[in-house]
């Protein structure tokens, strides 16, 4: 349907997630394969070839990464994967955790293998039960088969993993926030440099990668980079898990090869814009576009979307982002000054508070949309909005800051008299409808 | 908090030695989920435990969204409010709790059944609009479905 | 050694690894709030911005220096940004300048006229806060001012690691706070984080609405109270602001101490015993001459003294640990021949005083034991049963401790009642009236300076050694060193 398969290719039964399963379907293998005839660094080199982007928002090269670590230097290392989700819109990784929990630990297994790693962690938002139990049951089954410990497959290398449940705050899901959760700290995001591959966890080098990056490993080292090249476009190679929820028939996880027509994608597999009303507009990859790290989440309005092709060179080119791929879609007679009052609210309530920019900004935001929607906005509001925004921009400390403006600025570009309206006439172009 | 020790000293097996603080979020977490909320004598007990400053633990506690100083009722209704849940009734949904409980979010009932909150994203756009109650997800919530959960809840 | 360009200019960076080390070591001033010398980097208040050419803007605390990069530090872009994240900070800062005591030593002040100027441009009223929280006896909390920094914070963690202050909650909620049931008054070193806040959101207590600090200024001195010898600052009314027809002792008195930087000895920082000098600098002097408890003139005491060391035969010193390097060596070519010298404490460490620790306090309280045991040695006091006269210079000895009958020449500062027992008591100044060294125990020497008017009836002790030992009074006898 949505064009080839790489992490759904399966399909889901009540028994899909097990251990049973999942070596049924020759889980497993690409481990043995690595451990007996691959060298570390010629894992590293697979993945490198294969063209692998990040899954958790930038769509940073894995393979570039993971060479920023070297496995011989006698540090320890460590991986983190990033399964904090807190990006609204996006539910993709939660698919992961709950149905295909061993194509996770398998692919981390073989990131440990190629980057040095003796001690690796899952940070998992604290508010995922069912996901963190399945999880929590496949890390057990994993142990007993001796997938994890000491000398794995009688090989000298050994692993432990220890899943990090989170406490509830979004900041957490930017990278060097993670580190600060682990470590027992205030989660605050931290500068670079040192980059992250130099000075993370521990003050060692770290990776961490997003849950569907890293899940996507186990299916490269199975099948060759060149395999995987040959799934979606040149400069996006793959899949992606996309999250699509909002005013559209069927909401859900699909896994959609990249190049795949988005206009087909909206309106043929995910049945259409809810009742068949007209397409106003689509967040294209979760509110923020990515979790915390700055690219633009404009909202590209109906007109921008068709003819579009779901890849991240397409996306940037039209001045937005594939992001987290929390897709949400939004049809005609919805208020935007509302959704965004409602985008503002969040980065506000989840802004660490360590910079000022975004500090103060993500607050002044929130207390100005506020007034407008009370009835209360000024005409100068807007230019304000526009001013908080604009020094949001590659001012801050992590993406949060970015984030919160450009979800201002996209709104006000894109619908700019519906906040002017609002102004003028103290009430909602749409009767402050959300639904 | 004391009792909960054997089970914190497992969970060092999978860590690397000597990165006891590593252990904070984890051991609050437990000891919400032993007692309901989080006490000061546990704050001295972890102190003790972990050998980090008292102020250390006290930021990283009022840091989070889930963890909490005092109890609160038996049922904790959390209710998505972020983009997708809104565009898919979360607002009414709210409304209705407001009017059924009689209480505002933040708020616990008198009887000490209920406390009502307002939460950001779930991760359950898909299946919008959620409530969460105390760990459980009830999603793709009806107002007929919400009615028929908190006869449930006793 | 590198070199970089700021605003054209070619630098050599020497030691230095960021952007804003190299540009403030050689006269570029960038404005910063969150950064310190002496406390990690946490590049929190986005303000120290520059330009590198060719890579935009970014904040100059933390970027590293490499060779041949270009930085400008007042460029268009950079003004604008500097510009706007002091409308950030300025947000919900209250305008309290007209009673606030930081108001004339404000970095955010400062800041807003040389690079702002404008009024805020936000129309919404500014969040409110706590206005007057107490962190300790000593210090008080604006919580509304604080621009969280987090210096104070770091230097709780970093440098006194008395852990006693955080950061709770998140966002634009956060709050500078102690760690429950503690206060700073856990922490010695407490009033150093009054220095470093960049605005008035720690005030010292002691100081509060005492005075505009542009009619004060400071005189260099040395703390005596241990043997670490932190340089300091005394604050004293400016001469040319004197207040006329009140108490003199308003145009005086030390109204506030704060370290003199020194990377010899204390680098930025003083205890909190050091900012309470004015208390124990301000007790009641002695200003009177005495015979045996009554009063004479100057010259009638040294008369008697000079007669008191002709009859002793056996003489011994107790020298003050207090004097400074002038008036230890003027003891010594003056009257060190005629005495057996011992140094002793003036000072020991008082109920609930810290001893010792890493950081800068000894357990010896005296500020110049080391000169004078350089001069004297380092032996206790013996005090034999048939000596004639004790001279005491300075406190510290209790009489009923000397042998029965013994005469006593005694030289102090302070109204004491032993004054009264002394068969001489002849009144000496203290360091704040005159200019001198003390060298402290490390073997550092650190000079101070007047600042307070000498007193009537009042000598200097460098004066008077040389007088109690002229022509007239016997070079004979025993007891000599």
């Amino acid at each position: 349907m949505t064009g080839r398969k790489v992490l759904m290719d399966f399909e889901v039964t009540p028994t899909s997630h097990s251990l049973d399963d999942y070596r049924a379907r020759g889980g497993y293998e690409a481990l043995e394969k690595a451990l007996r005839t691959m060298k570390p660094r010629e894992v590293t080199q697979e993945i490198v070839d294969s063209g692998l982007q990040g899954r958790g928002g930038a769509a940073f090269p894995a393979g570039r990464k993971w060479q920023g670590i070297d496995p011989d230097d006698g540090q320890p290392h460590y991986l983190i994967a990033n399964a904090d989700e807190g990006e609204p819109g996006t539910f993709k990784d939660r698919w992961v955790l709950e149905y295909s929990p061993h194509t996770l630990l398998e692919s981390m297994l073989l990131s440990c293998y190629a980057l040095g790693v003796r001690h690796c962690f899952v940070y998992i938002r604290g508010e995922y039960d069912v996901p963190w139990r399945r999880l929590d049951a496949a890390v057990e089954e994993a142990y007993a088969a001796g997938y994890f410990g000491e000398n794995i497959l009688g090989s000298d290398f050994s692993c432990d993993l220890f899943v990090f449940r989170g406490a509830g705050a979004y900041v957490c899901g930017e990278a060097s926030s993670l580190l600060g959760s682990i470590e027992g700290t205030r989660a605050f995001p931290r500068n670079r440099p040192p980059r992250m591959t130099v000075r993370g966890l521990y003050q060692a080098p770290t990776v961490v990668n997003n849950v569907e990056t890293l899940a996507t490993i186990a299916w490269i080292v199975r099948n060759g980079a060149k395999a995987f090249r040959e799934v979606g476009t040149e400069k996006s190679p793959g899949t992606r898990l996309i999250s699509i929820s909002g005013h559209i028939a069927r909401p859900g996880v699909y896994e959609v090869e990249l190049g795949y027509s988005w206009a087909r994608f909206l309106h043929e597999d995910c049945g259409g814009v809810l009742d068949g009303r007209p397409l106003k507009a689509v967040i294209p990859g979760g509110i923020s576009s990515q979790v915390l790290t700055g690219k633009d989440a404009k909202v590209l309005t109906a007109g921008e979307v068709e003819g579009l092709t779901l890849d991240h060179e397409k996306l940037r080119s039209a001045g937005s982002s594939l992001g987290s791929g929390g897709m949400i879609v939004i049809a005609e007679g919805t208020c935007m000054v509302r959704l965004l009052q409602i985008m503002l609210r969040f980065y506000h309530h989840e802004s660490c508070g360590q910079c000022t920019p975004c500090r103060e900004g993500t607050g002044w935001m929130h207390r100005i949309v506020d007034r407008i929607v009370a009835g209360d906005g000024r005409p100068e509001d807007l230019e304000r909005l526009n001013y908080i925004a604009g020094f949001n921009d590659g001012t801050t400390i992590c993406g949060l800051g970015d984030a919160a403006g450009y979800a201002a600025t996209a709104m006000l570009a894109n619908f700019r008299d519906e906040f002017e309206y609002f102004i003028e006439h103290k009430r909602s172009k749409f009767a402050g409808n959300l639904e | 908090m004391k009792h909960l020790i054997p089970e914190f000293e497992r969970l060092k097996t999978r860590l690397p030695p000597n990165h006891d603080a590593t252990l904070l979020v984890p051991c609050l977490r437990r000891i919400q989920e032993d007692r309901g909320f989080i006490d000061g004598s546990d704050i001295d007990g972890l102190v003790e435990y972990l050998g980090i400053p008292r102020i250390q633990i006290e930021e990283v506690l009022s840091f989070y969204g889930m963890l909490r100083r005092k109890p609160i009722g038996r049922w904790h209704l959390q209710v998505c409010r972020n983009v997708s849940c809104s565009m898919r009734g979360a607002e009414r949904l709210i409304d209705q709790l407001i009017d059924k409980l009689g209480v505002q979010p933040g708020q616990t009932t008198p009887d000490g059944r209920f406390t009502l909150s307002t939460v950001e994203c779930l991760g359950s756009c898909g299946t919008a609009p959620v409530v969460m109650v105390n760990e459980a997800y009830h999603e793709n919530l009806s107002a007929a479905d919400l009615d028929a959960l908190l006869e449930r809840l006793d | 050694m590198t070199a970089i360009f700021i605003n054209g200019q070619p630098v050599e960076t020497g030691e230095h690894t960021t952007v804003l080390q190299a540009a403030l070591a050689n006269g570029f001033y960038i404005p910063h709030f969150c950064w310190h010398p002496a406390l990690s980097i946490v590049g929190n208040c986005r303000v120290c911005v520059v330009e590198q050419e060719g890579r935009g803007v970014g904040i100059a605390c933390n970027m590293p220096i490499s060779d041949g990069m270009r930085v400008l530090t007042d460029s268009e872009p950079v003004r604008a940004q500097r510009k706007a994240m002091l409308q950030f900070i300025l947000l919900n800062h209250p305008v309290d300048c007209g009673i606030c005591d930081k108001a004339g030593e404000c970095a955010l002040q400062d800041y807003h006229y040389e690079y702002n100027g404008e009024p805020a441009i936000s129309g919404d009223p500014k969040l409110h806060s706590t206005k007057f929280f107490p962190l300790s006896e000593r210090i008080v909390l604006d919580n509304e001012r604080c621009i969280l920094c987090s210096r104070c914070v770091r230097f709780t963690r970093e440098i006194s690691k008395s852990n006693v202050l955080g950061l709770e909650q998140r966002g634009d909620n956060m709050l500078v706070r102690p760690a429950e049931g503690r206060t700073l008054d856990d922490d010695p070193y407490s009033d150093n984080v009054v220095d470093i806040c960049p605005v008035g959101a720690l005030l010292s207590r002691s100081f509060l609405y005492q005075s505009r600090v542009w009619y004060l200024e400071p005189t260099p001195s040395v703390c005596p109270g241990c043997a670490r010898g932190c340089t300091v600052q005394l604050w004293h009314r400016k001469a040319e602001w004197r207040l006329q027809g009140l108490d003199e002792r308003h145009n005086t008195r030390i109204h506030r101490v704060t370290p003199l930087e020194n990377p010899r000895v204390n680098g930025p920082w003083i205890c909190n015993k050091g900012r309470d000098l004015p208390t124990l600098l301000d007790r009641p002097r002695a200003e009177q001459a005495l015979l045996k408890g009554a009063p004479v003139t100057a010259v009638e005491a040294i008369e008697a003294a000079r007669a008191l060391l002709d009859q002793a035969g056996k003489r011994v010193a107790l020298v003050s640990s207090w004097g400074s390097n002038e008036e230890l060596r003027a003891f010594r070519n003056s009257l060190g021949g005629y005495f057996s010298c011992f140094v002793k404490p003036d000072h020991l460490p008082g109920e609930g005083e810290v001893v010792e620790d890493d950081l800068l306090i000894r357990a010896d309280k005296n500020p110049n034991t080391r000169a004078g045991q350089d001069l004297f040695g380092t032996a206790a006091a013996e005090i034999p049963e048939d000596t004639d006269l004790v001279l005491v210079w300075g406190e510290g000895v209790d009489f009923g401790t000397l042998p029965r009958g013994v005469r006593i020449l005694f030289l102090g500062s302070w109204l004491l009642p032993e004054n009264g027992h002394a068969d001489v008591f002849i009144p000496i100044s203290i360091q704040t009236e005159r200019r001198g060294h003390y060298t402290n125990c490390e073997g550092v020497v650190s000079a101070f300076e007047p600042c307070q008017p000498r007193r009537d009836g009042v000598i200097d002790a460098e004066t008077l050694f040389p007088l109690l030992s002229a022509p007239g009074g016997s070079a004979s006898g025993g007891g000599a060193a």
